[in-house]
């Protein structure tokens, strides 16, 4: 009884301790995994993605021009290994969780986007691109044009352009 | 008197977790138990076989949700013992803040589940708010409430600065005023204890005999803990003292999941005390060779076993592991005898039975 007087007490003056959602806000903390964000102008194409997504929710399709992204919201399990393995920084877990809808909207939620393929500034062959936060980790303390530059070009081209000269110290 | 056998599930018996026990009763006093398994059966243990190395941690993460941290944990153990990857020290530490933090939303869960099983709902709520704290902690620092999401192989995937330290240490605080008054409550509380001191005996011949595992054992009396008898990441560093109490009735069941967690609490402070800089993980995704491993744990209802074989690909060849839960069933055919059928449910509960551990 003596322990439940001051509960009760406190439960008067404090109300319920239950979040009054939908009525009111529900609190989101800020490293909530949920709903994952894509950001295609970030992918590398590496795929790694589909292959270490637990639930399968993760696919590419090919396309005339590129490769079409899929992630199916519904079969998502928000354990982040997707953002965890992206070394490009496409993929994000964000904190919204938002994600009811109506049944009619199913097949619809869905991040879709076509990663183009490119064309080498050098070489002219299509290669898969070359995002930007992918290549300042590769080549670190490159100014920021010179890394633009680069990354315009394949592979072998590239390695072909930083390669040191016969003679000069790698 | 006649004899007749009632069924018992095999839904709601306890918690909300499907297990069929056929009961056999004089009167209205049990003599005989039958206990029949495999309503959540999904085949887990084939399904890692046909998944990667990394895909099986959120697999194995999604066995069971009270005891979700433990399983992921044994996994990464067993894949880096086949590696030979050591892991920064700082991971050792993040690993055991993570798993006590689930072992204390999980023996909070228990503890308040008997309390709703004697029909004691008030104090049910109280511990379910407390228990809240963590749960909280747990979506703030994790980012999830269940999935913890805390093991990668060679590392984890989370870190606590110093404002996660600071924001860990005061939910910490707010939680030993109202487990000491707990404490108090389930020591003292007359109804409490009529409906559970003596109940679902278990001597400790008997925890023995049937290999009994974790907390029900450890209140027959019976002093094993994975963490004391065989140290993994830095428990051997950590001072907290093994509990256990000689009855072996559902009330001592109770009160070590207690004390455990004011164990478990008292264990994240020190590693938040002690926690060296470094790392978060090893810097390369690593390739695992062939090879087999064993890998142990004292998950929240005992010890987790976990054996692997690699074959060199990145897909177990072979992943079998035995849960806590298993061993206890066992216990509840000694429990149970001579128990009057009101009692069923809370004996039962009084395990902390883990069914989706069991099945997987």
């Amino acid at each position: 009884m003596s322990f439940f007087l001051p509960v009760l007490l406190r439960n008067l003056l404090k109300g319920p301790s239950t979040e009054a959602f939908p009525f009111g806000e529900a609190i989101t903390p800020k490293k909530l995994r949920a709903r994952i964000s894509f950001d295609p102008d970030s992918c590398a194409l590496c795929r790694v993605c589909a292959r270490i997504c637990p639930a399968g929710a993760i696919q590419f399709e090919k396309k005339p021009d590129g490769l079409e992204f899929n992630l199916w919201h519904n079969a998502c399990v928000f354990c982040g290994l997707c953002a965890l393995y992206c070394e490009s920084e496409g993929l994000h877990s964000t904190n919204d969780w938002h994600l009811s809808h109506l049944q009619s909207e199913k097949y619809d939620l869905v991040e879709r986007a076509t990663v183009k393929f490119q064309k080498c500034t050098k070489c002219g062959k299509q290669k898969m691109p070359a995002p930007l936060p992918l290549m300042a980790k590769l080549y670190p303390g490159l100014p920021a044009d010179e890394i633009e530059r680069l990354r315009a070009m394949c592979p072998q081209c590239r390695k072909a352009e930083t390669a040191p000269a016969e003679g000069e110290p790698s | 008197m006649s004899t007749y056998k009632i069924p018992v599930g095999p839904l709601h018996v306890a918690l909300e977790e499907p297990m069929y026990f056929k009961v056999e009763v004089e009167g209205e006093t049990v003599t005989g138990l039958d206990i029949q398994a495999g309503h959540v059966h999904r085949g887990i243990e084939y399904l890692v076989a046909k998944r990667n190395i990394h895909q099986n941690i959120v697999l194995t993460e999604r066995i069971c949700s009270l005891c979700s941290n433990s399983h992921p944990f044994s996994y990464c153990m067993a894949l880096e013992r086949i590696g030979g990857i050591i892991v920064p020290e700082r991971v050792e530490y993040l690993r055991v803040v993570a798993d006590e933090i689930k072992r204390i939303a999980s023996h909070l869960f228990n503890v308040a589940i008997t309390a709703h099983l004697v029909g004691f709902d008030t104090l049910f709520m109280q511990v379910m708010e407390t228990r809240e704290i963590m749960q909280d902690t747990k979506e703030t620092i994790f980012g999830n409430r269940m999935d913890l999401g805390a093991n990668r192989i060679g590392g984890v995937r989370y870190d606590l600065d110093g404002e996660g330290k600071a924001y860990l240490a005061a939910q910490l605080a707010r939680m030993k005023a109202p487990l000491d008054e707990f404490r108090d409550l389930y020591e003292t509380n007359g109804s409490f204890l009529r409906r559970t001191k003596g109940v679902g005996v278990l001597p400790r011949a008997d925890a023995i005999r049937l290999g009994l595992v974790g907390p029900v054992a450890r209140a027959s009396g019976v002093d094993y803990d994975v963490r004391r008898k065989a140290p993994y990441v830095v428990y051997d560093r950590l001072d907290f003292d093994v509990q256990t109490l000689a009855d072996g009735d559902v009330w001592s069941r109770t009160m070590i999941r207690l004390r455990e967690v004011k164990e478990s609490v008292r264990i994240i402070e020190q590693c938040l005390r002690d926690i060296p800089e470094g790392p978060i993980s090893i810097d390369a995704i690593p390739e695992i060779p062939a090879g087999e491993a064993i890998a142990k744990s004292e998950a929240p209802r005992g010890e987790l076993i976990y054996y692997l074989r690699t074959d060199g690909s990145d897909k177990p060849a072979r992943l079998k592991w035995r849960v806590p839960s298993y061993n206890n069933w066992k216990g509840l055919q000694v429990m149970m005898a001579g128990c009057k059928v009101a009692d069923i449910a809370l004996i039962v509960g009084s395990i902390d039975p883990c069914i989706s551990c069991t099945e997987r």
